[in-house]
């Protein structure tokens, strides 16, 4: 896809980042990418989302290498219908046909996650909080532990939920405050929605760190 | 060396979903409650997280969450000529112990009897004539009508948050619901389940044979719901490990997600774990009582004086209770005398294995104890008995809750049981398979009882229950008869080889058939045949209360639990507004 | 290490039971058609562990545990569809099973008198599993024995059919009605072969992925939805890290 496609791309202030982003960095193809050719729509994803999957905070692009393609192409659909809200990847999804979201999907999943740096080191309650609510939960909150459903290590759990180790705390965040706030509506039965209204700031915070600083899942 | 406490205005055996319930009212009323529970306390967070729940070995196999038999069995025997042995493993039924009872690892079923069930004597009788029953049968009316009831079963529906659709609100059938049920006033608190492929499959077939399906019930929910204690629950997720297990979800309503936080808040609620009661004590006129005895877990015995004293433990173990307290006089089979222990009575289970062809994939493993699709057409008193030679009925449904392999690998009939004829056919039929359940009910006979083993103790040196059953033939009959009808949908459903096994005798303890145990400590009008009153109170003490399925006269074609919910508001509602304003005899007698 | 103490030990097992490679039980040969036979070849059911993940057999002595391998391979054994017992991990799964709390008689009621009973009644007599297993894997070893030949050294058939006479009952193992230890040999066989790999048996998931049973993480929210289409997930362990490996722990208590 071209740089100066502008099709189905919304106008406005994420077009201008994007646009930064894109011109700041070319799209990359070594060696650790030989897993599947990359489809024509993934040249923009990489711009957010860095040349291997792996996000990049300063856009709140979460790396997506590694994530299962059921759910890249439910998130791209989803964004397309807004029943998860986001200016730049509405624009972005609504552009993409239903293959070229197969493709784009199927290639990120084929990616390995590259090890990376967890982030900043939580304080040491902070990261008692965040093992605790991600392994067993929180009666007093009614929460139940994010493994339940996100898998061992919060690896992920194949069709029902994506992995949370070694994802963007920012992000991971952002999301909570998404489903608390309901600009992201796309949790079947409100499963996530029921889960981040009983969770605190402190919580939040507590368990974004932890899953960040599980770094990211060897092969 | 007995420790004398402090007394206190009531006291609860049992802290399941009825001692939960009763516990909660009368402490929020202003009286000073304390709680025994037998078992340990456990909570959503952290005792029932996954994925250690999912544990069919453990669970399942081994009954993890069940009353431990090392400590506490049965003794049973199929009728009076035999010698009652000890239940060494539960396998026909398990009784579970620990805070918040047996419906923390229930399925969600959530059933109301139909008004026909509470008069059912005398409106058989009316329908069928004087000589229709077999005589052995002793079914009786219980005292208290379904109209009565009808606030009771909504409050308990709304406080579980059960997901249904509607039959019939106030007289008038609603569409998609059972049109056999007796009226409510309202909606479902909230909406049916999603319906599974074997559900969908099921309601197609029964609809073309004239047949009235709707979607089950389930206190697994369907949606978020805030219940009226304040309570929240989840959406259930169909993990398919509900009955044996515990919900990590918070969707299963349980007393941990329904009232549990709010009862334990109140200061005037004491709970006590680890307390395995004894007896309730008598004084020397033996009508009134004075407390109850138990030894903790640190094997310390405590008298604990209370005014009032409710047992609401799992049924059999309320009948024990008051056969180990003496009160009441004992069941009797020989001469047909006495009342603790009569009438116990279970359910009548047959199923059909329907087996479909490899391209068509059923996924036994998505499903929650609670879903599926069923018909009453051939429950209870639904259809006309005239010349069949039996009463009673079941619901056919097909509403499997899980695909669990070492229990669950359906193959037909003449599969060898190993070698590689049994493997091909596991795997030829474990994901094509769809077996209804024939949830029948149970009539009670003269012959089947409880009472108090001669020879065997449990740990505490405490004889055991002994439990003696077999099948009334009225109840085989009538599970032959629908499993026939099953047989049909199962046909109708366009099933390559379908395979009726309707119940057959003798009963055993050595298949599962639900822990459905009803009886032995009756309600009823007559002192003579009933061990308490409509209100649930003691006819010979009246200041003991018992609140089980053990006050059933007989047991309907559903699962009892929703209509003991029913059963545990109304006797909260006469505990609070009658008995506790004025202490006495409620009942004339 | 169980050292094989027993008077039945002969030359041929305890030899096996150090490791010697060249000596393998013909109960192994029954394998070499099949698919699994490779890497099951060098597994002598010694208690000296022969390749890398293979348990040490803490409960069976070696004339037990050859009789073990050699019956639960023929009670689910390995064909054109997988894996059968033997690869499954079954007889590890046994082992522990037995050598732990479950064996030694948790949750069992265990006081007397023990009578008869009728089968509607249950279990009646007072061993564990343990001592049953024990009582009766010594009584079968000795009279086959008596045949001279031990029971990993039969024939297929000839296990099937001594097999076949265990289950229809009528022979004493030294008080442990043969019905009572067939029966109980098959349900644990099958509880190897099905339960979580956490137990060490249904070693890989090999049996769940042969049923597609997607195991102990399970969110089917909206795949309920999807009637009549398969579910494609590769089976998930209570035991398993988020790289995949099941750690093995199967000392877990039958209480919560």
């Amino acid at each position: 896809m071209s740089p100066n496609n502008t099709r189905g791309w919304k106008s406005g202030v994420g077009l201008v980042i994007f646009a930064a982003a894109y011109v700041a960095q070319a799209p990359l193809a070594d060696a650790a990418d030989t897993k599947s050719a990359v489809p024509p729509g993934a040249v923009p994803c990489q711009a957010c989302h860095g040349g291997h999957g792996e996000g990049r905070t300063a856009v709140n692009a979460p790396r997506i290498a590694g994530q299962t393609a059921h759910y890249i192409e439910k998130q791209l659909r989803d964004f397309a219908s807004g029943t998860r809200e986001n200016l730049v990847m509405g624009g972005i999804a609504k552009s993409l046909s239903d293959a070229d979201r197969a493709k784009v999907a199927a290639y990120y999943a084929s990616l390995s996650v590259p090890g990376v740096a967890g982030g900043a080191r939580p304080s040491a309650a902070l990261a008692a909080r965040g093992h605790e609510l991600a392994v067993q939960g929180a009666e007093a909150r009614r929460v139940q532990a994010c493994n339940n459903c996100h898998g061992p290590e919060g690896g992920g759990a194949g069709l029902s939920a994506p992995y949370l180790a070694g994802q963007m705390a920012s992000y991971l965040a952002s999301q909570l405050k998404s489903w608390q706030q309901g600009t992201r509506r796309n949790d079947a039965g409100n499963l996530m929605a029921s889960v981040a209204t009983r969770l605190d700031d402190t919580d939040i915070a507590a368990v974004t760190a932890y899953y960040a600083g599980l770094g990211a899942a060897a092969p | 060396m007995v420790q004398r406490l402090k007394e206190v205005d009531v006291v609860v055996i049992g802290v399941g979903m009825v001692g939960s319930i009763l516990s909660k009212e009368l402490a929020a009323a202003g009286y000073k409650v304390v709680g025994l529970e037998r078992g340990q306390a456990r909570f959503t967070v952290p005792e029932f997280q996954s994925p250690a729940i999912h544990d069919e070995l453990r669970f399942d196999v081994r009954k993890a969450l069940m009353q431990d038999n090392t400590r506490e069995p049965v003794t049973f025997r199929n009728n009076s000529s035999q010698t009652a042995l000890p239940v060494r493993r539960w396998e026909s039924f398990l009784p579970g112990t620990g805070l918040g009872g047996s419906m923390v690892h229930w399925n969600g079923q959530t059933y109301r009897f139909q008004a026909n069930d509470f008069e059912l004597a005398t409106r058989t009788r009316e329908r069928y004539g004087k000589g229709f029953l077999d005589p052995d049968i002793t079914i009786q009316d219980w005292g208290v009508t379904y109209e009565e009831l009808e606030p009771h079963f909504d409050r308990f529906e709304y406080l579980l948050g059960t997901s249904g659709k509607a039959g019939n609100i106030k007289g008038q059938i609603m569409p998609g619901g059972d049109p056999h049920e007796s009226p409510r006033a309202r909606e479902y608190p909230t909406p049916p389940m999603k319906e599974h492929f074997q559900g969908a499959l099921f309601r197609k077939a029964a609809i073309s044979l004239g047949y009235h399906p709707f979607p089950q019930p389930s206190s697994n929910l369907s949606q978020p719901y805030t219940n009226p204690e304040g309570m929240k629950l989840n959406t259930c997720v169909f993990c398919g490990f509900c009955e044996r297990y515990a919900c990590e979800h918070y969707a299963k309503s349980t007393p941990q997600t329904v009232i549990l936080p709010v009862l334990l808040a109140n200061q005037n609620f004491e709970l006590r774990t680890g307390c395995q009661v004894q007896r309730i004590n008598l004084d020397s006129t033996r009508k009134r009582a004075t407390g109850v005895n138990y030894i903790d877990a640190a094997g310390r015995e405590f008298e604990q004086p209370a005014a009032l004293v409710i047992t609401s433990s799992f049924a059999i173990n309320n009948v024990r209770m008051l056969l180990l307290s003496g009160i009441g006089k004992p069941y009797d089979p020989g001469t047909g005398k006495g009342v603790v222990g009569r009438n116990y009575a279970y359910q009548t289970m047959s199923t059909v294995a329907s087996f479909f062809d490899q391209d068509v994939i059923i996924n036994p493993f998505m499903a929650s104890g609670a879903s599926g699709t069923l018909i009453n057409d051939f429950a209870g008193d639904n259809f006309d008995h005239a010349g069949l030679g039996f009463i009673g009925g079941a619901f056919i449904g097909a509403v499997n809750t899980n695909g669990r392999p070492i229990q669950y690998h359906p193959v037909p009939p003449g599969t060898p049981a190993w070698g590689k004829g049994w493997k091909d056919a596991v795997l030829k039929h474990y994901n094509h398979t769809v077996m209804f359940s024939l949830h029948g009910s149970s009539v009670s006979q003269r012959q089947n009882y409880l009472d108090l083993d001669p020879t065997y103790r449990d740990a505490w040196g405490q004889p055991l229950l002994r439990m003696t059953f077999d099948f009334p033939p009225n109840d085989l009959k009538m599970a032959a008869y629908v499993t026939a009808k099953a047989v049909e949908i199962g046909k109708a459903m366009g099933a390559k080889q379908v395979n009726g096994s309707p119940r057959k005798g003798p009963y055993t303890t050595q298949q599962y058939q639900t822990t459905h145990n009803t009886g032995g400590t009756v309600m009823g009008k007559d002192p003579s045949t009933s061990v308490v009153n409509r209100y649930l109170q003691c006819w010979d003490v009246p200041n003991v209360f018992v609140i089980g399925a053990s006050n059933y006269p007989q047991n309907a074609s559903w699962n009892p639990t929703g209509t003991l919910g029913a059963l545990t508001y109304w006797a909260a509602d006469a505990l609070k507004n009658k008995y506790l304003k004025n202490p006495g005899q409620l009942v004339p007698t | 290490m169980k050292l094989p103490n027993t008077p039945n030990v002969t030359r041929r097992s305890f030899v096996a039971s150090v490791g010697a490679a060249t000596v393998l039980p013909p109960a192994t040969a029954l394998l070499a058609d099949s698919a699994e036979a490779a890497p099951l070849a060098a597994h002598h059911g010694a208690t000296a562990p022969t390749e890398p993940g293979q348990s040490v057999y803490l409960f069976f002595n070696v004339a037990e545990a050859r009789f073990i391998e050699a019956a639960c391979e023929r009670l689910i054994p390995a064909d054109e569809s997988g894996a059968g017992a033997l690869a499954a991990g079954v007889p590890n799964y046994l082992d522990k099973q037995l050598g732990g709390a479950w064996g030694a008689g948790e949750r069992l009621y265990r006081s007397g008198p023990w009578l008869p009973g009728t089968p509607s009644q249950g279990y009646q007599l007072p061993f564990t599993p343990a001592e049953l297993f024990h009582t009766a894997l010594r009584a079968i070893n000795q009279d086959l024995d008596k045949g001279g030949t031990a029971f990993g050294d039969l024939s297929a058939q000839a296990q099937d059919t001594y097999l076949k006479g265990l289950e229809a009952g009528g022979q004493d193992l030294d008080g442990v009605p043969s019905a009572v230890f067939f029966d109980m040999l098959l349900r644990m066989t099958i509880e190897g072969f099905f339960s979580d790999p956490v137990y060490g048996g249904n070693r890989a998931m090999v049996a769940w992925r042969m049923i597609g049973f997607p195991g102990a993480y399970a969110d089917y929210y909206e795949a309920i939805d999807q009637h009549g289409v398969k579910f494609e997930r590769a089976p998930m362990s209570i035991g398993e890290d988020r790289h995949g490996h099941v750690h093995v722990q199967p000392a877990i208590p039958a209480t919560l």
